[in-house]
């Protein structure tokens, strides 16, 4: 292989991408040295197992990742703009609209969630940090390592370019002889493996580390969302395993599973794409139910209304998550019954979503409603949902489909329910929960501004798309002629979509802004909150509660506010036992971005090394006898005593 | 020695190798498709539940209820998995 | 940590508990994985392109051994717990080595086949069938492997520390895993090749 096929050649935007690479990566090697803080970057965050740092490097990294694709997506939009433009050649174009979709999708959207369930799930249940605090690091960096690989392809190699759906035979190495696609392949498998042990060290956590008393339907709904949640992520991801895996023989060993002749079948891989892709979708949009519910109930200063119809719809959203694949590809020709059977378990779907609808109307029915930032995403969020979600319905009726079809009708669907679903409910939740982990809330009056470019830029990038599918403009075209008439509509979406840069700059801002003026909350509960995670300090210690709460209903905290209670009556803070920090998980994500990394070249010999040095690590991790450490009680007192503002 | 070989553990596998032996006649006798199957499945499920209560003692915690409600979604899931590519990629196909 | 010691030594911490439950979590994720395996075997189990068809490859009598093999190794692995309840270790270590063997030789088995087909010109690029034929078998194969690695390491510490609260977690954790393989083998000599010759 050549230097010049090695790195991506002939592009100036790439070019400047790599001095900007190469500037950052010296920046931060000069100013950790500077400052000397690489003890310190070891020892609290790259070694550490604690389940709230291991969520703030998730929502951290989720950010640089929005940041990636929020650039892909001004680059796609500007070429879009105007007619015949020519910012962007076809190949380009093609290569930013997949890792666009893939990261916002696998390196945006799902790390921000698991860095809030990371953040909040222990301390609202009233754990001191989850089942498995080891793997759950392991999760992180396996999740790392793949964002990592995935990013470097478009220096290193070249970028994917089939599409964030990676069609056959498309992405095959017939059609598409780059190493581009071997980076899919490879970068989704890591960080996929990461996300299936996370779904298992939730399900464990939430079943088996509840505060005494709290039953699974006294639960906040945030938990019960990403029980549910982790559910579906344990059954739908080993199917992406699976898909990957097969696409990476078929690319490196000339298998023939969605090839073109010997037997192969190319929509096979649709197929399982979208077995674990449809529910993919809800696993990023249930957590932000759950996020909502929790804003809205605790905005409206009222318990959440049809709190058991809330738990029965999730359940049923997850069993028919999984029954729904197919409505992706009605035009394949799968015939009258599986069209219609897919078409009907779709319409079906919306039911439990509507009563969930209607729920949070009805939390908001007569509440005292407070118009904090969270809660402004939050109402921002139900009416521009509904759209996304009604929108979806006429999609799934199979025969209309056939006119909607890979239109920007359908990009503009799923940017519906993504952007207000999914992004709106991170943001609203990272505001929320921000003073729980530093211990002071970011701005408001900055957020809402935030809001507001955000929320209104969003329907003006969007809503132009509808009607620009009905038109006939099909999505992942790089170009198009003045005749079509699609210009003007463009560049209103262009113009929505720089208002959503400038959304997100200002939200940033808030964050430098609130670190260095926001004044400190010294109560734990800024918001009069209703859930445990309000019932400790700010920010949290390692042991998140020196006493583990005792609780008889649901929001017995808010209630124990109410009748002057403590939910610590009773009990001694007694010695804690912690987990100790370990460099192991950080090395085996290295390793593998390293295994994941030859792979894509095909060379042999460093990947065999790669995974022999995988296996090795996983037999130390097996002979090592780690009891973890004790916190004192003469510690645990101190560190409360401080915690609570008192040197007595 | 005997307490080393307890009888449900010897019966679950003589049982298991009998259950290998039934199915094999599928191959040897003369049947429908239909039949064959039907053998097939019956066999492998009795085979699977006997490692699942015999070998794995799924049923012997306070959490078994979970451990089934695991089984039982991950077979939908798989089922679902299995028979709804079935329908999309060969049968239904027109 | 008050636990009740009427449990069996494996559960007889919370983190214990935990890791069984999580386990068992896992092997439900598995079954979905080897359920996507047999989807794609079963949608490609007629497109043999130019390739062999599975009349003209399978031979029953290696199938058969293997069946009995991966059957009597989960057999004996189930002994191995059974003894490591009666707090037995000499008993445990004999078996979990017998089940250690018993699994090699399965796994030797299946090289073979694997070489005898791949010797009559019927290789992972022939044919889809073929595809995903190897891509099932061998990932159960990989399972096999996995599982005698980790079953070693295990064997070794039990050796080491004795059944402690820790090693008997480990073991039975192990156990799960071995019969769980033979749960899957069971659908793959019925599905795959009884189906096959059918």
């Amino acid at each position: 292989m050549k230097w010049d096929e090695f790195f991506v050649t002939g592009e100036p935007m790439i070019y400047a991408a790599d001095i900007c690479i190469v500037l950052a990566s010296l920046a931060i090697i000069i100013g950790l040295t500077y400052f000397k803080k690489w003890g310190y970057l070891w020892r609290e965050w790259l070694t550490t197992v604690d389940h709230k740092k291991i969520g703030v490097m998730y929502i951290i990294s989720a950010l640089l990742m929005l940041f990636r694709g929020g650039v892909d997506a001004l680059l796609m939009r500007t070429q879009l703009a105007m007619p015949n433009m020519t910012l962007l050649n076809a190949q380009h174009y093609n290569e930013i609209f997949t890792t666009h979709g893939v990261i916002m999708i696998l390196f945006m959207a799902m790390p921000f969630i698991i860095g809030l369930m990371n953040v909040v799930v222990p301390l609202q249940i009233g754990a001191r940090d989850v089942a498995f605090p080891r793997l759950n690091a392991v999760s992180f960096w396996l999740f790392f390592a793949g964002a990592m690989l995935f990013n470097i392809s478009f220096v290193i190699g070249g970028s994917p370019d089939a599409g964030w759906s990676a069609y056959f035979p498309l992405a095959s190495k017939e059609f598409s002889p780059s190493v581009g696609n071997n980076y899919y392949s490879l970068a989704l498998q890591i960080s996929g493996i990461g996300t299936l042990m996370t779904g298992v060290n939730f399900v464990v956590t939430i079943l088996k580390m509840r505060a005494p008393g709290m039953t699974l339907m006294k639960m906040p709904m945030f938990t019960w969302s990403i029980l549910i949640t982790s559910v579906i992520i344990m059954f739908a991801f080993p199917v992406l395993t699976i898909a990957l895996l097969l696409m990476m023989f078929d690319r490196l060993f000339g298998t023939q599973f969605f090839t073109m002749t010997n037997g192969g079948m190319d929509m096979l891989w649709a197929n399982l794409f979208w077995v674990w892709g449809h529910p993919e979708v809800y696993i990023v949009i249930l957590p932000a139910f759950g996020i909502y519910s929790e804003i809205i109930s605790t905005f409206a200063k009222k318990n959440l209304y049809g709190y058991k119809s809330m738990v029965v719809s999730m359940v049923a959203i997850s069993l028919l998550s999984f029954l729904v694949w197919a409505h992706h590809f009605y035009t394949m020709g799968m015939g009258v019954v599986g069209n219609g059977f897919f078409s009907i378990a779709t319409m079906a779907i919306s039911v439990p979503t509507g009563v969930k609808l209607f729920n949070w109307l009805f939390t908001l029915y007569k509440g005292r409603i407070e118009f904090t930032t969270p809660m402004l995403y939050a109402l921002a969020f139900i009416p521009s949902f509904t759209i996304g979600g009604v929108t979806g319905v006429m999609l799934a009726i199979a025969s209309a489909d056939y006119q909607y079809h890979n239109t920007m009708f359908l990009v503009a669907h799923f940017h519906y329910v993504l952007i207000p679903g999914t992004v709106f409910a991170v943001i609203a939740g990272m505001h929320f929960w921000f003073p729980k982990i530093f211990g002071f809330r970011l701005n408001e009056r900055i957020g809402k501004i935030a809001f507001w470019f955000i929320a209104i830029s969003f329907q003006v990038a969007f809503m132009p798309l509808f009607f620009l599918g009905l038109n006939g403009m099909t999505r992942r075209m790089y170009t198009y002629s003045p005749e079509t008439g699609f210009g003007p509509l463009n560049m209103i979406a262009t113009i929505g979509a720089f208002g959503l840069a400038i959304g997100f700059i200002f939200l940033v801002y808030n964050i430098y802004y609130s670190f260095r003026y926001s004044p400190r909350d010294t109560t734990g509960d800024p918001w009069d909150g209703r859930s445990l995670e309000w019932a400790t300090h700010s920010p949290v210690p390692e042991y998140n509660f020196a006493i583990i709460p005792t609780v008889d209903k649901l929001d017995a905290f808010w209630f124990a506010k109410q009748d002057k209670k403590s939910l610590f009556e009773g009990k001694k803070i007694e010695e804690i036992h912690m987990p100790n920090n370990t460099g192991g998980p950080f090395v085996l994500g290295v390793v593998f971005f390293f295994l994941g990394f030859f792979l894509v070249f095909s060379w042999w010999i460093p990947a065999i090394i790669s995974g022999v040095v995988v296996l090795i690590l996983l037999a130390m991790r097996s002979f090592e006898r780690d009891h973890g450490h004790h916190i004192h009680v003469e510690e645990i007192v101190e560190t409360e005593q401080k915690l609570r503002g008192d040197n007595a | 020695m005997k307490q080393l070989f307890p009888v449900k553990h010897v019966m679950g596998y003589i049982f298991s190798l009998i259950l290998s032996l039934v199915a094999l006649a599928v191959v040897f006798f003369d049947m429908s498709f239909a039949a064959g199957m039907t053998i097939l499945l019956v066999a492998a499920a009795i085979q699977a539940s006997l490692q699942l209560f015999l070998f794995m003692h799924i049923d012997e915690t306070s959490s078994k209820k979970t451990l089934y409600l695991n089984i039982v979604y991950a077979l939908f899931v798989g089922l679902v998995t299995i028979f709804g590519s079935l329908l999309a990629m060969i049968w239904g196909i027109v | 940590m008050k636990h009740d010691t009427s449990l069996a030594l494996e559960y007889r911490t919370e983190e214990n508990e935990n890791r069984i439950l999580g386990f068992w979590l896992f092997l439900g994720a598995e079954i979905v994985l080897f359920s996507t395996l047999f989807t794609v075997f079963f949608t490609l189990s007629h497109r043999y392109g130019n390739g062999p068809t599975p009349h003209e490859l399978f031979e029953l009598k290696g199938v058969l051994w293997e069946t009995f093999l991966l059957l009597t190794s989960s057999f004996t692995c189930g002994l191995a717990i059974h003894s490591m309840r009666l707090g037995l270790k000499k008993p445990m270590m004999t078996f979990f080595i017998i089940t250690m063997l018993f699994g090699l030789g399965f796994l030797g088995v299946e090289v073979t086949e694997f070489i005898t087909y791949v010797h009559d010109g019927a290789t992972i690029q022939t044919s889809a069938f073929l595809s995903s034929l190897f891509t099932l078998l061998g990932t159960h194969g990989a399972h096999v492997t996995f599982g005698l690695l980790w079953g070693t390491a295990i064997m070794i510490q039990v050796k080491k520390y004795g059944i402690d609260e820790a090693t008997a977690n480990k073991s039975f954790i192990f156990s799960l895993y071995w019969h769980f393989l033979d749960v899957v083998w069971i659908f793959i000599f019925s599905f795959v090749y009884l189906k096959g010759l059918m």
